[in-house]
């Protein structure tokens, strides 16, 4: 009280009987005194995206807890849905970027149900250096997205042959709701963003541009996501290098080197490296274009020392403007050819997968002897593929056929991914390895593959055999008007198949280990400038033989109950052994409420079942409606 | 939760309100601040063979963003928050990302006469007073270790001397014409610790601490200026009836005086402090009471002289400080060496997992090893690292004179500081012997550059630093205790900007001394004897890229530990990668 008194009597007599009240002469004060900066400029930019799902299970695994319906907001996987980028520049030109991730789960007012603010990716601080002798970029934080060369550091950037039924939070949004249809029939390609090109990284990265010799480089020192360790603290880094040498427009070399290396226990005593050499030829003439990228790797663990091994990627393509431009591609990668950031996926060795809970399963790819799609190089594999692309009129026709084999053998199992259902399956069971009855399912980032065991092995535990693979992928592009509106017809058929012998062609029947068969047919329409409606159907049947796992049903199925009922009996057979079927039909609707506003509405109506493994079986819809607001 | 919900608003209102602006037009929105990523790998050294459970290599770092947001609603208030973003090396897509209010504060002028602060304050007074002393090895830092210090003080907010405190704070001045030129008042109230849930049905108090101080310009050679500081618990905020007291009362007179070359300042000052506990709200309408009760005063008179173009000072001095004198804001230390304090790398070593207790180099390094937190007891000291002024001009039981000398060189070709003490304790503790104390420093920076006439930089420094500590009487409690700290650096710029760095610190303590042990209320429990012959060590090798003036990149690499003469298992050797990448906004 005495104290409060004497405050305000100072202040009455501060401003009442002083002589004169000075405050900018440097008087006393027992606080600090701060001074006004040259100020940095700051921007924001992002999105706001709301999306409530209801998925409705009417059939469900015999573990489920009994909860069939789902009502949530907000994505089932790590995405925002306000996501505000900060951008930075201070006046000497050195640029900070993060990006803010805000969710809510309006789930109600509870305090339990409040998200913490975070950060999407990261914190990035990046500077560049103009010197006489070039350019230098530095960059140090992350997660940035990194990208070098496709045995070194590699993503797909977009996508051909792909249902565009489902979308994803990073797909952009067109100024028309029509405009993503007509961009996937015209280009082929649907970008999904730069982080499905290049791999996560944080650490410091290095480019160097505009060097002598029309020289460049470009390096990172860090860790990615694929190189996580148990313990935080553990060594677990990788480095990455090239440098490129542009002889001229049109003929391009460079040399990569990566390497990686981690302690395989907590107290660093035992080590995991791998190191690659490469390098890239990349050579244009006027109607062809021939790039290759060589390389030698080595791998060792505690346990596995596999010494060296090669891999080559050649891609010859024609030009575009041909009538029939042809793609072809050859690739050999040895098992000992390891790497977790290219653009291909391991086989050989499965410890290199981080495998930590919450961490390592985010990543973990196919490693079984996957079966994949053409474009999507394995190690310990080889083979050959051709693509073309045809236009008669307004139908564009394209279509790949490749061959692969194993180089040595391998795991007695086999993997494949599924064309259908795939998201819809992730999402039940998000990044979870080995769930359903049969302990058979693995969820990765927005998809499902499956793995299979093969019962012919050796006391190794790999297979008598190796493996041969082929593939066949149709894809038919129509568009043309109805009443005057543009729609869109895209139907794509994908046919795989893995056996023992080597073949030319895809083999059906008893012969392939797994055979894998799906169609799917999206179909656009545009109702307006501003709406656009969108149907889709898929199916995809999947088959195993006698060398793979049989089924618990007593009673052996056919494999198609259509030709079964007509009595066609030479087009199908009876099976006690891998009778998969997955069907989708779903339809939606885009609309655009305003500049850089849309919403959009997806229904999905699903079935996963297998009559010969009985507890294989899903059935249910799905629903979603994004609203997607861009700034 | 709460901390998050307090978090959301504040974030929210600061990027919204400048969401439609654009800060480098809207001159009353503007930002500045700090950016910093750090790794560190550090490793045990290939010579270590007793320690085969700690792991061989352990590596961390961060990413971190500072982001000052200053706004000026109207002419003359400032609306200041700073955010922090971090995020952690290794973690992937969120994990490890924390994103916190560092700083909140108001400011301004009231009617263009009053000024104020609300929030985050940075206080300093007297050095009796309220003073945050510098910590210890940190007097003669070299260029190429500077960096660690800079992070050390930024983390916990050591800014020129001041405590953080959050609270309020106003200054005002008046102009005379006759009597007197000037009087400067300055008042600020403070809580450095809120009232907290100790278990189910207690709360602990909220500690506040305020103060005020007069100043005045007598005319144009004499100064006169009182302070006043108190560091009080409020008992009704909390369910404890017992709650600490802490007034100093301090007053200083200043004479000046200047020519044409030379100037000449004289301080005279002195000062008491009381500190008691008070009962009260006592059961069974007893009355309030006091329990240890201390009182104590000090004098300082110190002599300054300056040459005006800056080539040399020189100060000289007598100090008296009584055991018995006790001030929170000045006697607080910056180190903690707190049982539960542990260092950051390697907490534990050796096969018996033994406690690591804090070497050079951590000090040297590790900002977790630092407080921020005003006490109202003394908190503990390692004699090893700082014997003679553990808590600065203000140590208690202290007499005795001091001098400083700093010349430098008006062709810039050298630098040098000379710093020398002789103190004896104002009575004996545990005896009636009292001690001795004896420091000399010095420290030498000669730019080889200058010599040379060459425009890139070479520049080499040293310093030397001892502590003498010794006390007679009977053997049993005879002291002598020695400690010497060396530092050599060299700087030297290959290409422009680059620079190459070498750095070596030494450590050496040897002998024997009784260190005090203290209950819940400062008093001596028991003297702990100590004998000591260690050798602390550092050596460091990096490279230094400033980029641009304020960019800076460095690679260090560092071989440090401690070897203790007469314990052998005790000694352990690390070695430490670093790189930092920092960015002043």
């Amino acid at each position: 009280m005495r104290g409060s008194i004497l405050i305000i009597f100072f202040m009455w007599v501060g401003s009442s009987f002083s002589q004169d009240t000075i405050i900018y002469h440097k008087s006393f004060s027992s606080n600090i005194l701060s001074y006004k900066n040259l100020s940095t400029s700051i921007s924001f930019s992002g999105y706001y995206r709301f999306l409530g799902f209801v998925r409705n299970q009417q059939e469900t695994f015999p573990n489920n807890s009994g909860k069939t319906l789902m009502i949530s907001s907000g994505d089932a996987y790590r995405e925002p849905m306000f996501l505000l980028k900060l951008n930075g520049k201070t006046k000497e030109k050195i640029t900070f970027a993060a990006d803010f991730m805000l969710n809510s789960l309006y789930k109600g007012s509870s305090s339990d149900f409040t998200q913490p603010l975070t950060l999407n990716l990261g914190l990035n601080l990046s500077t560049s250096i103009a010197t006489n002798h070039g350019t230098f970029n530095l960059k140090s934080g992350g997660v940035s997205w990194y990208r070098q060369s496709r045995l070194t550091v590699w993503g797909n950037h977009s996508f051909n042959r792909i249902s565009i039924f489902e979308r994803r939070p990073q797909t952009p949004l067109n100024k028309t709701p029509i405009d993503r249809y007509s961009n996937y029939y015209k280009s082929g390609l649907v970008d999904q963003g730069i982080r499905y090109g290049s791999r996560a990284f944080q650490g410091i990265f290095i480019q160097g541009s505009k060097l002598p010799l029309n020289f460049s480089l470009k390096s990172v020192i860090g860790k990615s996501t694929f190189n996580r360790s148990l313990l935080e603290s553990s060594d677990n880094f990788t480095s990455s290098f090239q440098l490129k040498n542009t002889l001229n427009t049109n003929f391009k070399v460079a040399y990569n080197y990566l390497s990686s290396w981690a302690d395989t226990d907590s107290l660093g005593g035992e080590r995991r490296n791998y190191f690659i050499h490469t390098f890239e030829f990349d050579k244009k003439w006027e109607k062809i274009q021939v790039q290759m990228e060589l390389g030698i790797g080595n791998y060792k663990d505690p346990i596995n020392k596999l010494g060296h091994g090669e891999a080559i990627l050649l891609n010859v393509k024609t030009a575009k403007t041909l009538k029939v431009p042809i793609n072809m591609q050859l690739y050999r990668i040895s098992p000992q050819f390891v790497n977790v950031t290219g653009n291909f996926l391991n086989t050989s060795v499965l410890d290199v997968f981080p495998n930590v809970e919450g961490v390592g399963t985010t990543v973990r790819t196919p490693y079984q002897s996957p079966i994949v799609g053409l474009g999507y190089p394995v190690n310990n594999r080889q083979g050959i593929s051709i693509n073309a692309d045809l236009s008669l009129g307004q139908l564009k026709l394209n279509g790949g056929i490749g061959v692969f084999a194993e180089i040595d053998t391998s795991y007695s199992a086999l993997s494949y991914i599924h064309n259908v259902n795939s998201q819809t399956l992730s999402r039940i069971y998000v990044f979870a390895q080995n769930w359903g009855p049969y302990n058979a399912l693995n969820s990765t980032y927005r998809g499902v593959f499956e793995n299979v065991n093969i019962i012919d092995t050796s006391i190794a535990g790999l297979t008598n055999f190796k493996k041969f693979f082929n593939t066949i992928e149709f894809q038919a592009k129509y568009n043309n008007k109805i009443f005057g509106k543009n729609y869109y017809l895209f139907c794509l058929t994908r046919f795989n198949t893995c056996q023992k012998d080597f073949s030319f062609f895809p083999k059906i029947g008893k012969q392939a280990l797994i055979s894998q068969f799906s169609e799917e047919i999206d179909f656009s329409i545009e109702l307006s400038e501003k709406s656009a409606l969108v149907l889709s159907y898929g199916i995809e049947k999947i088959l195993g033989n006698s060398s793979t796992d049989k089924g618990d049903s007593p009673k052996a199925t056919s494999t198609n109950t259509f030709f079964e009922m007509l009595g066609f009996d030479n087009l199908y057979r009876y099976t006690n052994f891998r009778n998969q079927k997955n069907t989708l039909f779903g339809f939606g609707l885009d609309y655009k409420i305003g500049q850089n506003a849309m919403l959009f509405y997806r229904y999905n109506q699903y079935r996963y079942f297998d009559p010969n493994f009985v507890e294989n079986h899903l059935e249910g819809w799905e629903m979603m409606l994004e609203l997607k607001i861009n700034f | 939760m709460k901390r998050k919900l307090i978090q959301l608003p504040v974030f929210l209102a600061i990027f919204f309100s400048t969401f439609g602006l654009h800060a480098q037009i809207n001159e009353n929105i503007w930002f500045d601040g700090f950016s910093r990523s750090y790794f560190t790998r550090d490793a045990l050294d290939k010579s270590l063979i007793d320690d085969t459970i700690s792991a061989k290599n352990t590596s961390s770092g961060y990413n971190l963003l500072d982001l000052n947001t200053h706004v000026n609603p109207i002419q003359n208030i400032e609306i200041f928050a700073q955010l922090r973003i971090r995020n952690s090396f290794g973690s992937f897509f969120g994990s490890g990302t924390e994103i916190n209010v560092r700083q909140l504060k108001a400011k301004g002028v009231i009617n263009n006469k009053i000024r104020f602060s609300i929030g985050d304050l940075f206080l300093k007074q007297s050095k009796f007073t309220l003073y945050n002393y510098d910590e210890e090895l940190s007097v003669y830092e070299n260029d190429m270790l500077k960096f660690y210090r800079d992070i050390i003080h930024y983390e916990n907010f050591y800014n020129e001397n001041r405590w953080r405190l959050q609270g309020i704070q106003t200054d005002f001045s008046f102009k005379f014409d006759r009597f007197i030129r000037n009087l400067d008042i300055d008042f600020f109230v403070t809580r450095p610790r809120g009232s907290f849930q100790i278990n189910e049905s207690n709360y602990s108090s909220d500690l506040i601490y305020s103060g005020g101080s007069i100043l005045s310009n007598i005319n144009k050679r004499l100064k006169l200026t009182t302070n006043y500081v108190n560091l009080f618990e409020l008992s009704s905020s909390g369910t404890k009836n017992i709650s600490v007291r802490n007034p100093v009362y301090d007053i200083s007179l200043i004479h000046r005086y200047n020519s044409e070359n030379y100037h000449i300042q004289q301080t005279l000052q002195t000062g008491f402090s009381k500190r008691y506990w008070l009962h009260s709200e006592l059961e069974n309408a007893v009355s309030d009471s006091i329990s240890n009760d201390t009182k104590g005063m000090y004098f300082d008179l110190e002599n300054k002289f300056s040459k005006q173009d800056s080539s040399l000072f020189l100060t000289l001095g007598f100090r008296y400080v009584d055991p018995n004198f006790r001030s929170a804001g000045a006697q607080t230390r910056r180190l903690n060496y707190d049982d539960i304090n542990r260092n950051t790398i390697y907490p534990f070593y050796t096969n018996m997992s033994l406690i690591r207790p804090p070497s050079m180099f951590d000090i040297v390094t590790d900002d977790q090893l630092y407080n921020q937190d005003l006490s109202s007891v003394l908190m503990a000291f390692n004699p090893i690292y700082s014997n003679i002024l553990p808590y600065g001009d203000a140590t208690p039981n202290r007499i005795g004179v001091h001098m400083k000398a700093i010349i430098n060189n008006k062709n810039n070709l050298f630098h040098a500081k000379f710093n020398s003490g002789f103190f004896k304790e104002a009575i004996g503790q545990g005896t009636s012997d009292k001690r001795k104390f004896g420091l000399i420093s010095g420290f030498l920076k000669i730019n080889l550059h200058e010599f040379l006439n060459w425009q890139k930089k070479l520049t080499i420094s040293a310093s030397s630093e001892n502590e003498i500590t010794q006390r007679g009487g009977k053997d049993v409690s005879k002291i002598n205790f020695f400690s010497h700290h060396t530092n050599a650096s060299i700087n030297a710029e290959l290409i422009k900007k680059f620079f190459i760095q070498a750095s070596y610190k030494q450590l050496n303590a040897k002998g024997n001394e009784f260190v005090t042990q203290r209950d819940n209320y400062g008093n001596i429990s028991y003297f702990t004897l100590t004998d000591v012959d260690q050798k602390d060590h550092m050596l460091s090798v990096g490279m230094l890229y400033k980029f641009k003036k304020n960019l800076y990149a460095k690679l260090n690499y560092s071989w440090w530990g401690m070897t203790s003469f007469d314990q052998n298992y005790l000694n352990y050797k690390y070695n430490r990668l670093l790189l930092i990448l920092s960015v002043k906004l």
